[in-house]
């Protein structure tokens, strides 16, 4: 097939601005129907959807990736800065993706916010989201993937408090920011070490080079990025504060499209990593402290949107545990197949909580499959490709990272923290399905529920295609670059299947006794589960207030009023002072008795001396 | 000592005491300080003829330069007391007294 490369750039230059046209006209004109953004929106994400499937199935055919640079941006003597795109593998598989499910989105949004009076800015708002998105992901050098990063975390803080009148939401966002910057300062420190020691942030250029350094420290900073962007243990408390945001932000953001741009640099700049040990190691051991961590910080929640976050960000960590077995391929599967449940997780939630009045407690809902099946029976669907049931989409994915893990020759400790998650995720899961989808009604009678509007069975029965079909047609369709375990004795293949039966199994057991009556049981073992590990608790009091002390006895103690105040002029002025006063209390003006006294001391020596 | 000696010597002792005992104005302060000043000239130079001494030949002169220009600003004080204050009594500069 002749001229391939310009039919893929073509396409892409045509997607990217597609995606970009709504934001331009928003700003030049104002047209008089008040919905028009939302269906230039919409309409814009769907044939961007389109248009990039034309690259896909070009790529699965042929095998095509391409690079594109175009406009040099800046020089610095040596050091070139250029706009480049990488549409490779992973960038060309992705954008589909991301755009099929933020199409999904934005159906689904222009019910939920219908009502909200500045809906159109939120549209907006959401598709410069995706353009920031689509640029991390197509980056070919550092510089453009850190535009995108900011994008992304802007657009995540101003998502976030969208609802601003409260001031949790803006606790929220704000917390989001502050843990986003510190991963982001992780991201500078490598951004440097590459400038200095590779002298390029061209992705080719850097695995070239890079191939005799000891690469421990830019590694480092990366990993650091991934924890602050990924929400891995250690800044991850504001993935569930996040959840403050309306459910679209929550499906787009905070499940499917921002919290893997952390792992999805790892697995872009995976040619670095893959012969550091060290950094393996890290990875490996922080992502299986993250998703046991949080598998179990999820058992004890009452609010279904914490929930999911809580398993969204223990999904994240089973990536990064990929990422540590050196196998990047998996990670990013697993991106691919997680976006599909877990956005359609949360716009059934978001269903389920508009069905009820704004009601998201757990305790508060039940039997509502008999009330909004096919709300109940996507939820289901979801839920059981998160376990990892055969032949979803979270199968593929997940059974091959665990089966990897299992026999691989390294961490024990971490093979036993993740195959004990996977577990609880069972477990979790189940507990909400029971308390959402069965047993007997416990709202108000009076509720709205209603699930016959166009706009949210087209997207969620779209998404639900997706979540049955993507692991099988991704698997299928594409030859994983490292070989695949395939040889190992039956229970080691079984494993990941039997625990979460297992998990699922004494999940159910537990739920059928709320039925009945027991003797009251000591709280005190959940109570690291439902304080979230007591990590917000000691984290956000201690170390802001010992910082914001110290900074202030610095800069105005030290600085302001003793080296510039006391140490100079207020000194000087003392000291002249208490001496003027002295002195001039000392002189009395008595000229005459001076003048006196000096003629008779003069007299006196004189006469002294002669005799 | 020679007559003439003892001559400088008083005139320049007795123009102290009228320097450091003077009552009410400070205008005989200053006359005092010339009729001092006017010793010590006769004085050097009679010591330059009578001893031969070359050297100190042009003190006197030097001597007279300077008593110029400390007079000339003895009077500008005494004129600016009278401005101020009116007079040149010296019980008036007192000002430092409360």
């Amino acid at each position: 097939m002749p001229s391939l490369h310009i039919i893929l750039t073509t396409s892409f230059i045509i997607t990217l601005v597609i995606l970009i046209s709504p934001v331009f006209t928003s700003i030049l004109y104002k047209s008089l129907n008040p919905n028009w953004h939302t269906h230039h929106s919409k309409n814009a994400v769907k044939m961007a959807f389109f248009t990039s499937l034309l690259p896909l199935f070009l790529h699965l055919h042929t095998g095509t990736e391409l690079t594109i640079t175009n406009l040099h941006s800046m020089n610095i003597m040596t050091f070139d800065i250029n706009t480049s795109f990488k549409l490779d593998h992973l960038s060309i598989t992705f954008v589909p993706i991301a755009l099929y499910v933020t199409w999904a989105i934005l159906v689904f949004a222009s019910w939920y916010m219908k009502s909200d009076p500045k809906f159109n800015q939120f549209f907006k708002f959401l598709l410069i989201f995706l353009i920031a998105m689509v640029t991390l992901v197509t980056a070919n050098n550092m510089f453009q993937l850190f535009i995108g990063w900011e994008g992304v975390g802007i657009m995540s803080f101003l998502l976030i408090g969208w609802w601003w009148a409260r001031a949790d939401r803006n606790t929220a966002a704000l917390q989001a920011v502050l843990y986003n910057r510190v991963g982001d300062v992780g991201l500078i420190f490598a951004l440097g070490w590459m400038a200095t020691n590779l002298n390029s942030w061209e992705m080719q250029l850097m695995f070239i080079t890079a191939k005799s350094l000891d690469m421990n420290a830019p590694l480092i900073g990366l990993i650091l990025a991934a924890t602050g962007k990924s929400a891995q243990f250690g800044l991850h408390p504001w993935l569930p504060s996040a959840m403050e945001g309306p459910t679209p932000v929550s499906a787009l953001l905070h499940s499917s499209t921002m919290v893997v741009a952390g792992i999805f640099l790892l697995v872009r700049l995976s040619p670095l990593m893959q012969d550091n040990p060290f950094a393996l190691t890290t990875c490996l051991i922080l992502g299986a402290l993250t998703t046991l961590f949080t598998t179990i910080c999820a058992l004890t929640q009452n609010d279904i949107k914490k929930i999911i976050a809580f398993s969204t960000s223990s999904q994240l960590g089973l990536m990064m545990v990929t990422i540590g077995l050196n196998q990047p391929y998996l990670a990013f599967l697993h991106i691919c197949t997680h976006a599909f449940f877990k956005a359609m997780l949360f716009l059934s939630s978001g269903v389920i909580i508009h069905a009820l009045n704004n009601e998201q407690d757990i305790r508060k809902m039940g039997g509502l499959h008999y009330l909004i099946p096919t709300t109940t029976s996507w939820l289901t669907i979801g839920s059981l490709a998160l376990m990892g049931t055969p032949f979803l989409a979270g199968f593929f994915s997940k059974d091959a990272i665990i089966v990897a893990l299992n026999n691989s020759y390294l961490n024990a400790w971490a093979l036993a923290l993740t195959l004990l998650a996977t577990s609880l995720t069972a477990a979790y899961s189940l507990r909400m399905i029971f308390f959402v989808n069965m047993n007997f009604p416990r709202f108000p009678a009076l509720s709205p529920i209603n699930e016959n509007i166009k706009s949210i069975t087209n997207p969620l029965k779209r998404l639900a295609w997706g979540t049955i079909l993507a692991g099988l047609l991704m698997t299928c369709a594409v030859l994983p670059p490292k070989p695949p375990m395939l040889s190992m004795p039956p229970y080691i293949k079984l494993t990941a299947l039997v625990i979460t039966i297992l998990g699922l199994t004494i999940a159910l057991e537990l739920a059928l006794f709320t039925n009945k009556q027991r003797p009251y049981m000591p709280k005190q073992y959940f109570y690291f589960s439902t304080m979230l590990g007591y990590y917000p608790t000691i984290m956000h009091r201690f170390f802001p207030y010992t910082f914001l002390k110290l900074s202030q006895t610095i800069a105005t103690m030290t600085i302001d009023q003793t080296w510039l105040e006391k140490t100079g002029p207020k000194t000087i002025t003392s000291l002249n002072l208490s001496l003027a006063t002295t002195t001039s209390n000392i002189q009395k003006g008595m000229i005459k008795t001076f003048l006196s006294l000096f003629f008779t001391t003069l007299m006196i020596i004189i006469l002294l001396n002669y005799y | 000592m020679t007559p003439i000696q003892m001559t400088f010597s008083t005139m320049f002792l007795l123009g102290l005491m009228g320097l450091t005992f003077h009552r009410t104005h400070l205008l005989s302060a200053l006359l005092c300080l010339e009729s001092m000043m006017l010793s010590l000239f006769l004085a050097t130079s009679l010591w330059a003829l009578q001893l031969s001494t070359i050297n100190i030949a042009t003190v006197p002169m030097l001597l007279l330069a300077f008593s110029a220009c400390e007079a000339s600003s003895g009077l500008a004080l005494l004129v600016a007391t009278a401005r101020t204050h009116g007079s040149d009594h010296m019980q008036n500069l007192n000002l430092l007294q409360c």
